[in-house]
């Protein structure tokens, strides 16, 4: 009895065999419930395959925009299980797998992050070779200063580094996790803490310069500490959407009776409105620093979103990603009625989407404007991230059923 | 059914895994133990060492006094201001004193949201070192305006004159922002106190001592009804507080950061600085209990468990602190901008590269110790580390402001800021405000939230004397029946 590690062909998607689970906390919906995100993920890719045969630049900029989004719902796990582990969280023990499920996503997101590469040229400005030759006529003084860090040599090194560093820490959170279901090991709890400190340090550094280098340096010549931190903020609120979402699906097919209640989806409902705020005041701490100062190699980055019609994807992101779920979801009422929490869920993941696309499309295009592309690169993307979520999801319980805190976590109420 | 000891040590062997903390409250104290423990330091006879404790504080309040009284005669010159250096000692002291007045809110709001109980042995003292801090805080801007008597300007009163202050100044803001948070706080602690101060009017043995606490209760008689509205007004102005915990000192770095002085204007300032002032208010909440637990006897309300808690969240604030400095260094680099790029590099290389480095040393190194579990249990090591911390943070301040502005973007008139003597009694001085009022809390107000830390007690549990004797200390001879049990048979 035991883990076992899956073959090398599955190992991408999941690297542990599957587990039983007991009759409560077994996944009981289709064993090919993954085929449906799976065919939707391949007719995106082949709608986006298209596009990279038409218009290549648009492609491009698309398929990151929606890679961003996977690869924020998959840090934001990230961050989530490490916290719960710091804080011995027990309210959080139900609904726990969903982000933990997610946390293997790191290796397939990193085989979907090769096109990312393939068109760095079209992607980052600073990929071009003559903005650092000083005989060039398209020579760049302020991009040839960062040549030592904005190369491509460097820049996919910081990649790797990364991708291998998540993985990691995913890896040993998410198999220990799963070994815990199947040996019920006293110590694992301890050993997930201790992965979680150093993990936490790690984590928030290589997330911080990973916004940087994947979507600041879209525009190379600005530049702003608290991007990361933006980043950051964005990806947190996603997951708790991402998770009552889910845990809301799973129940609707009759999985999770009587284990996920209505109080576990207040403090889900919680922790999303606070990050919808804590996004609105990291947001606006950028944009009123940069406004305040009027320095052009600052303000071009909103001089951009604030003209042609990007004015308007402003505007939406105030009204859609923060004052209006800010009044929906303040009431305690609006986190306990399942029906408004799914889809304010929905609701904050295309805003995340909608935020990401905002970042990202006014470097390509001048004029604001959404691509069929745009839409085929997300849901193909998103497709097959989350078949593969569905694949481990169906393959280990759905909580961790031998978490010494389950018990009280089922019974948690808010008094 | 009578539970025999048998099984309710089975109950405990098998809930005693990694997750079963040590209990809040130790030393098997009773409900009516921790009213004797807090209690009795507001009633006995004032003790010599605390008159010799209030003694040394007043002499700093005088000499506070002193140094104000000079100022005002004199004006700001007795400062070390100089041309590029316009802010030095006061703004420093401010943003210091105001970090140090984040810790109290942040442990009676956030936690509290959070559900953290440990929160109960600590917040009481917190809360009231925040206030005295952020009104250590005020005296700076106050006395730094130059024209004391004016200082009602600040404020948006309608005149005559029809004269406004500036909506858009930052420093503005900052007299909303800080006098919303004193008054919020304020009002939390007032809150917070009133069934402490019913307890303390219960057991009052003079009519003096009747009187006031009985108008500062305000009525309380503990029933169900006052309860009820109790919870829910702390519950609601935890929430209120929340934000303002963030917001503060988030203005409070708005003053710098709006500006295009190099080396302010970053946009991390307002979530860095609300790190740094978490991480130097819970070194100060650390220094003050690791004496007061100690002097009052209450080691088992405020347990060697609360200080490892805020050791951690001071290694954790710290590593935020020292991060958004390197970030801080990274960008500058990155951006391009020689002035920015010199700035930073003046701050880690120039004249006041001594302060640089003291503040790194403190800030980021010395907290990397508490990875080390037994040095964040060990309560001299924490007092060392826990001092350390606040010079960092005062560096901190120093370090932004002064190096920034000593050497400005006209190299003629770049100069050297040495504080006069002035400036430094000042700063020592606030301490002996701080510790005057502090003081004073200790000797007349109960230091630890009597109810709150009850309330987290295993006797607050309904079904506690279920299975743990018939609440008069005795041992369970007496059976218990529960409804369930009338079910089952």
């Amino acid at each position: 009895m035991g883990i076992r590690k899956s073959n090398p062909f599955i190992w991408l998607l999941d690297p542990l065999r599957p587990t039983s689970a007991s009759a409560s906390y077994r996944f009981e919906w289709s064993q090919s419930a993954w085929l449906l995100p799976l065919a939707v993920g391949i007719a995106g890719l082949t709608v986006s395959a298209v596009g990279w045969a038409t218009d290549a630049s648009q492609f491009y900029f698309s398929y990151l925009v929606g890679w961003a989004f996977c690869l924020s719902l998959a840090l934001g796990g990230l961050f989530f299980v490490l916290i719960q582990h710091l804080t011995k969280a027990r309210w959080s023990v139900v609904i726990r797998r969903i982000p933990e499920t997610l946390l293997w996503s790191f290796p397939l997101l990193a085989v979907l992050g090769i096109p990312v590469l393939f068109g760095m040229h079209d992607l980052y400005h600073w990929t071009h070779l003559e903005l650092f030759d000083p005989a060039s006529p398209s020579y760049d003084p302020v991009l040839a200063g960062k040549q030592g860090y904005l190369n491509s040599t460097f820049f996919i090194a910081r990649l790797v580094f990364y991708f291998v560093v998540w993985t990691i820490i995913a890896y040993k959170l998410y198999t220990e996790s799963i070994r815990q279901d199947v040996e019920g090991a006293a110590d694992i709890p301890a050993r997930q803490r201790f992965t979680s400190a150093w993990g936490l340090a790690v984590t928030a550094v290589t997330v911080s310069f990973a916004a940087f280098d994947i979507l600041m340096s879209l525009d190379p010549h600005w530049f702003s500490t608290i991007f990361g931190v933006y980043f950051f903020a964005g990806s947190f609120m996603s997951i708790m959407a991402f998770t009552a979402f889910i845990a809301m699906i799973l129940q609707r097919k009759g999985m999770l009776g009587g284990v996920v209640t209505t109080e576990h989806y207040q403090d889900l409902g919680k922790f999303l409105f606070g990050f919808v705020v804590f996004w609105a005041y990291i947001a606006f701490s950028q944009y009123m620093l940069i406004w305040y100062a009027n320095l052009p190699e600052e303000t071009l980055f909103f001089r951009h979103r604030l003209e042609h019609g990007w004015e308007y994807h402003s505007a939406a992101l105030l009204i859609m990603h923060f004052i209006l779920p800010f009044v929906i979801l303040i009431g305690r009422w609006a986190k306990r009625m399942l029906p408004l929490l799914a889809f304010m869920s929905v609701w904050m993941l295309v805003m995340q989407w909608f935020d990401l696309h905002w970042i990202a499309m006014p470097v390509l295009h001048e004029h604001a404007q959404f691509s069929l592309y745009d839409l085929a690169a997300w849901f193909g993307l998103a497709g097959v991230f989350m078949a593969a979520f569905m694949f481990r999801l169906s393959r280990h319980a759905l909580v961790p059923e031998k978490d010494p805190n389950l018990a009280t976590s089922i019974a948690f109420t808010n008094t | 059914m009578p539970v025999s000891s048998a099984d309710s040590e089975k109950t405990l062997a098998s809930t005693a895994d990694y997750h079963a903390e040590a209990p809040l409250v130790q030393g098997n104290l009773s409900f009516h133990d921790i009213t004797e423990l807090v209690t009795a330091h507001t009633e006995k006879k004032t003790p010599l060492a605390w008159w010799g404790a209030f003694s040394l504080a007043n002499i700093g309040l005088l000499l506070l006094v002193g140094m104000v009284a000079y100022l005002f005669w004199n004006g700001t010159g007795v400062w070390g201001l100089n041309n590029p250096v316009g802010w030095g000692y006061a703004i420093v002291n401010f943003v210091f004193w105001v970090g140090i007045g984040h810790a109290g809110t942040l442990i009676s709001a956030i936690l509290f949201l959070f559900r953290q109980q440990w929160r109960t042995g600590i917040n009481r003292a917190a809360e009231a070192m925040t206030i005295f801090a952020v009104m250590c805080a005020l005296v700076f801007p106050t006395i730094h305006v130059g024209r004391v008597w004016a200082i009602y300007w600040t404020l948006p009163i309608p005149n005559q004159m029809e004269m406004w202050p500036q909506f858009k100044s930052p420093l503005l803001w900052d007299v909303f922002a800080v006098s919303v948070y004193f008054t919020v706080s304020l009002v939390f602690w007032y809150v917070g106190l009133i069934p402490d101060i019913a307890t303390m009017r219960d057991r009052a043995t003079t009519k003096v001592r009747r009187m006031v606490t009985g108008v500062l209760s305000m009525g309380w008689t503990g029933a169900n009804r006052h309860w009820r509205n109790y919870e829910k007004a702390y519950l609601l102005l935890a929430a209120l507080a929340t934000p303002l915990v963030l917001s503060v000192h988030s203005v409070v770095s708005f003053d710098f950061a709006v500006s295009i002085v190099p080396g302010w204007h970053t946009t991390i300032f307002p979530p860095y600085f609300v790190a740094g002032a978490i991480f130097s208010g819970f070194a100060m909440v650390v220094t003050l209990m690791v004496i007061a637990r100690k002097v009052y006897g209450i080691q088992n309300i405020i347990t060697i468990e609360h200080l490892e808690k805020m050791n951690i969240i001071i290694l954790l604030t710290g590593t935020m602190v020292g991060f958004a400095y390197i970030t801080e260094f990274f960008i500058a680099w990155y951006s391009g901008v020689q002035y920015e790029q010199y700035a930073f590099l003046n701050r880690a290389f120039g004249p006041y590269a001594w302060a640089y480095w003291t503040m790194m040393t403190c800030n980021l190194v010395f907290p990397q110790f508490f990875w080390i579990k037994r040095l964040r249990r060990s309560v001299p090591f924490m007092f060392a580390i826990s001092i350390f911390v606040n010079i960092g943070m005062w560096f901190e301040r120093f370090v932004i402001t002064v190096t920034s502005l000593h050497r400005d973007y006209l190299p003629s008139s770049w100069d050297y800021y040495t504080p006069t003597f002035v400036d430094v009694l000042t700063f020592v001085g606030t301490f002996g405000l701080f510790f005057t009022l502090f003081l004073l809390f200790l000797r007349f107000i109960p230091m630890v939230a009597i109810a709150e830390v009850k309330g987290v007690m295993p006797q607050a549990d309904p079904h506690f004397y279920d299975h743990a004797g018939d609440g008069h200390d005795q041992a369970h001879d007496v059976s218990v029946t529960t409804p369930q049990d009338h079910t089952q048979s």
